[in-house]
């Protein structure tokens, strides 16, 4: 393109970085925080770094509490949740960018309009529905809803991207005979990495951070994820502070935050490239 | 006839898991909430018929509704054209020939992927009215700062301003809309002496009006129903009941939440939850209806 | 077609690997039942003392051989959420935690343990309780609770600050007068004009410090049954005044909003009125902190005022094996459970247990004047026990008084916009009324 003038981009340049700055700075004061000592985060006024590290920190919480057991359930109530997801939500995005069906468009805006319902009120029907057939205290009720489309967003998102994708190249593979299944594992999907990736994601994410469901249906500590042992902790680690109602243990807290938060970024670091090109693809039709 | 016999037989094989769950995750507890939103539900004793009591109620005494409402009008109508023109202005930055573009956009959009409670707890340090960073940082230039997050006047902007870090999506979003303008026609347009304004004016913003559209969307939508952020900040002060002061940050999901499992009014809040949800649809509908009028689909 | 074959291998393969996936999810995690045992389920906030009810309950079940006892441990923060999930969809546990605050919340669904009690009355040693914790214990004259921990509204003061201001420490027969002289004392100017000291901590949001005012002024918030707010009365709004004027006329404590944060720790504000027994544990944690306890300040209308609340034991109206329950109860509350958790910092319920302690030889951790935390239950008053009682004040009495503080309000007018709030919502139809 055009050559900018060199002001231009020093001017341009440190507007990134201080932008950056201050996008990071939540998380570089997590990361302080939890090095810190207790009487530290009360200080007045706060310590910018904590005086002596406290790396002990990281063990106390990995040792305090089952980190390990907990990590575990999230990772398979994640992996599944993802499976279900993409087995179903795929074909239901194929379904609806690609067949011609009468009232398509009102079925699809009613499956849309779940996503402006707020999902408190469900809850109470939907936990009495579980309890009356013994899913209480099991993972089906975190997972089977995922392996039946739950996740309305993600059938959106592919749908969109699908729809880019030229109905020549459909045509073409009808006529070579391929079933509509092979289309769609063989020919559509891989087409579309970047959002299949980005509903992966997306399910990750939402599966990785939701604290509600898993300690409305999950009873036995050994089987609750990260989120809800991460309150189990709090309300523990009071036992390590001398703490009680009102004086959260902060650092800890940050502590265990950190690693909670750890794999997620792991995660998107490693697929950020596509996942933004994912992302990207959503808005691009309305 | 037959090919379309084949066609529906397909999208009822493909689309039907999803339709199914839709139906028994979805639509039958929806349809179930709409029904207790005409009854008196406390949870412990089976829900009683009571008509348009709930709504009545909502419109004519609740101390908390219409403060809620003008809560979250007020924070929707602010927050979303600054997190838009912020996302808008972000991406337009990165779409510059920059050197380690990965890298900036990963920068922005990790806030976004990190849960709320973080933001809460580190922005109430900063924010804290006696010796928080910010104060801090006036106190040295001489200005006495003010309560920001217990004071009416000041708790909301401090949200908003709060909120303002997610906005990794629209930007990503708007970046995907940038990449899809073709080049040639700045190109074309530098060539005829328009300016970096008349281009942006007149070229970018066209282009890119659908997904200005799908952001403001997805953005008002989002606002409206904006529930974790308040509540996590509310607990991170240590507040005993979210949306103090003087109901200064109640919003309309916080309120929701309240009704629904601090106090149980389950019939009660069904109605809230269905007075925002007709609400959102309506206004959704109407922005589609509007979106006619500006928003450009190259097809 | 040897790539067909693949494929199909591959799709089997992940049909194998979801049927494994939904053979674990689903697979059932209740406890199987023992033949000639009772099994009991008890629902317990985590707290730091876990350890400590484990133990507990292997004694029991070693003393109880046909009972196995089932313990479900729940965050505090969503104890109560989880308890009404479970309660609309008719799950609940035979044993639960709870405090008299949300008791009235739970009363639908909570067993009537007066005849229990009656019948048992000599073996739980009903006359141990101190009498203002069997108050507490009761209502309308009914046992549903068997108490464990108690909080109470006491005056913390800071006594290293009190000695460098050249203050004596607060004694039994303090007013409001004493605290507004001390209070001016110990606030000292600091840099930019506010102080950087105060002397007395604002407890904002909820009702725990104003309401203390309000009842020493001779006020009340409702009426007994709860159904008339009388916030608007001379003596309660006198009560506000003081709440407000502790600030904006006296000048003891920080203006609203800024309250330093963890003042009381850090060694900022030198005294507290009300606080939470709770944070004594944290108070020790600091070291520098040389803190202790005393009698509440007299008001116009008295010493009595402060907060006695419990917390203890509820047993479901729908436990099928109420009497297995009951076993357990007496169990947890039994004066050596109730002096186990004392040896952790915890105040007493019981009058045996608390002597004991109190004569106990040696240097005590402080607070060293417990002596005064156990004369102040006789001034102590429980929250009232009616069903709206949280919501109507968190709801409806709190902004106003929130408001008050703000200074968009005068004491005379929070209290009538509350009352009038108040009594509009009970007037009018309200959804909610049971």
């Amino acid at each position: 393109m055009h050559r900018r003038p060199p002001l231009a981009t020093v001017c341009l340049y440190a507007v990134l970085g201080v932008g950056a700055c201050v996008m990071l700075a939540p998380l570089a004061w997590m990361l302080l925080t939890s090095l810190k000592t207790y009487p530290e985060i009360l200080r007045h006024p706060p310590a910018w770094l904590p005086a002596d590290p406290q790396w002990g920190n990281y063990h106390r919480v990995l040792a305090g509490f089952a980190y390990y057991r907990f990590f575990l359930n999230s990772v398979f109530v994640a992996v599944m949740v993802i499976a279900g997801t993409v087995l179903t939500c795929c074909p239901a995005a194929y379904a609806f960018a690609y067949y011609d069906v009468r009232h398509k468009e009102l079925i699809f805006g009613a499956l849309l309009s779940t996503l402006m319902l707020p999902a408190q009120v469900t809850v109470i029907p939907l936990f009495k529905a579980f309890a009356a057939i013994h899913w209480v205290n099991t993972y089906l009720p975190l997972i089977v809803p995922a392996w039946l489309g739950g996740n309305v967003f993600g059938i959106f998102l592919l749908r969109q991207f699908f729809r880019t994708i030229p109905r020549s190249f459909i045509e073409a593979a009808r006529l070579d005979g391929a079933s509509e299944w092979a289309i769609l594992w063989r020919l559509v999907v891989p087409m579309s990495r970047p959002a299949v990736l980005t509903v992966v994601v997306f399910t990750f994410l939402w599966s990785w951070n939701d604290l509600f469901n898993p300690l409305v249906y999950l009873q036995n500590e050994e089987l609750v994820t990260l989120p809800v042992g991460l309150l189990y902790f709090i309300a523990r680690a009071e036992q390590l502070t001398g703490g009680s109602i009102g004086q959260v243990p902060w650092h800890l807290v940050m502590t265990l935050a950190t690693v909670m938060v750890a794999p997620v970024i792991v995660l998107f670091a490693v697929v950020q490239r596509r996942f933004v090109e994912g992302v990207a693809a959503t808005g691009v039709k309305g | 006839m037959n090919l379309r016999r084949a066609e529906s037989r397909w999208f009822w094989c493909f689309a039907g898991p999803a339709l199914v769950g839709f139906g028994a995750f979805n639509l039958w507890p929806m349809l179930y909430s709409l029904g207790l939103s005409f009854c008196r539900y406390e949870v412990v004793a089976p829900p009683q018929f009571i008509g348009w009591q709930n709504y009545a109620y909502l419109f004519g005494h609740d101390p908390s509704f219409w403060p809620s409402v003008r809560v979250t009008l007020v924070f929707t109508a602010v927050q979303v054209p600054l997190a838009l023109g912020a996302a808008l202005a972000l991406a337009l930055l990165l779409h510059q020939p920059v050197r380690g573009r990965g890298f900036w956009r990963a920068v922005y959009f990790l806030p976004s992927i990190l849960p709320q409670a973080v933001f809460a707890v580190v922005f109430s340090f900063i924010f804290q009215a006696d010796g928080g960073l910010l104060n801090q940082g006036l106190a040295l230039a001489g200005i006495q700062g003010a309560a920001w997050t217990t004071s009416p006047t000041w708790a909301l902007p401090v949200l908003i301003l709060v909120s303002l870090w997610g906005f990794g999506y629209p930007m990503v979003i708007f970046l995907g809309g940038l990449q899809n303008v073709p080049r040639e026609l700045y190109e074309a347009a530098h060539m005829d002496g328009a300016g970096a304004w008349a281009r942006f004016r007149h070229i970018t913003l066209p282009l890119i009006s659908p997904v200005i559209f799908f952001n403001g969307v997805m953005g008002v939508i989002g606002a409206l129903k904006v529930f974790d952020l308040a509540y996590a900040f509310s607990l991170a002060q240590g507040q005993m009941t979210p949306g103090g002061p003087a109901r200064a940050t109640l919003f309309y999901g916080l309120n929701l939440y309240q009704q629904a499992f601090g106090y149980f009014h389950m019939g009660l809040a069904s109605a809230l939850a269905w007075l925002l949800f007709a609400f959102i649809l309506l206004l959704t509908v109407i922005n589609f209806r509007l979106s006619r009028r500006w928003v450009h689909y190259g097809d | 077609m040897l790539s067909r074959l693949r494929e199909l291998l591959s799709w089997c393969l992940v049909l194998l690997l979801a049927g494994l996936g939904f053979w674990w999810a689903g697979r059932s995690r209740e406890p199987r039942s023992e033949p000639g045992r009772t099994e009991i389920t008890w629902y317990m906030i985590i707290t730091p003392l876990r350890g400590l009810y484990e133990e507990q309950v292997a004694a029991f079940e070693r003393a109880h051989p046909g009972i196995k006892v089932r313990i479900c441990w729940v965050p505090g923060g969503e104890f109560n959420v989880k308890l009404k999930t479970l309660a609309a969809a008719h799950q609940l546990p035979d044993l639960f935690f709870t405090g008299d605050v949300w008791l009235s919340y739970l009363l639908p669904f909570t067993r009537d343990l007066t005849p229990y009690v009656q019948r048992d009355a000599a073996e739980i040693g009903l006359e141990d309780y101190f009498p203002a914790i069997r108050r507490a214990m009761q209502l309308e004259g009914r046992y549903y609770i068997l108490p464990e921990y108690l909080n109470l509204s006491l005056l913390y003061y800071n006594r290293r600050m009190l000695a460098a201001a050249g203050q004596p420490e607060p004694t039994a027969d303090w007013t409001w007068a004493d605290l507004v002289r001390a209070g001016q004392a110990l606030t000292q100017p600091g840099r930019g004009g506010r102080p950087d000291t105060w002397g007395c901590a604002r407890v904002e949001g909820w009702w725990g410090e104003w309401l203390i005012y309000v009842r020493q002024a001779g006020g009340q918030v409702f009426t007994p049954d709860g159904r008339r707010c009388l916030l608007d009365a001379p003596a309660a709004v006198a009560g506000l005044r003081f709440y407000l004027e502790k600030s904006s006329r006296y000048r003891i404590s920080a203006p609203a909003g800024f309250e330093p944060l963890n003042g009381f720790v850090n060694q900022r504000v030198a005294m507290v009125l009300g606080g939470h027994t709770n944070y004594w544990l944290n108070y020790n944690q600091m070291p520098a902190l040389d803190w202790d306890v005393q009698l509440l300040p007299a008001g116009p209308a008295g010493r009595s005022g402060g907060e006695l609340a419990i917390a203890g034991y509820s047993i479901s109206r729908t436990s099928r094996h109420p009497e297995e329950t009951w076993q357990l109860v007496k169990y947890l509350t039994r004066p050596e459970a109730i002096a186990a958790v004392v040896r952790h910092g915890h105040l007493s319920v019981r009058r045996s247990v608390a002597d004991a302690v109190l004569q106990a030889p040696g240097p005590r951790a402080n607070p060293r004047n417990l002596a005064a935390a156990y004369r102040q239950f006789e001034f102590g008053e429980p929250i009232p026990h009616h069903a709206n009682y949280i919501e109507l004040m968190f709801q409806v009495v709190q902004p106003e008084v929130d408001r008050m503080l703000l200074g968009e309000l005068t004491p005379e007018e929070a209290g009538r916009r509350a009352a009038a709030a108040v009594n509009a919502f009970l007037a009018t139809f309200d959804p909610r009324a049971g």
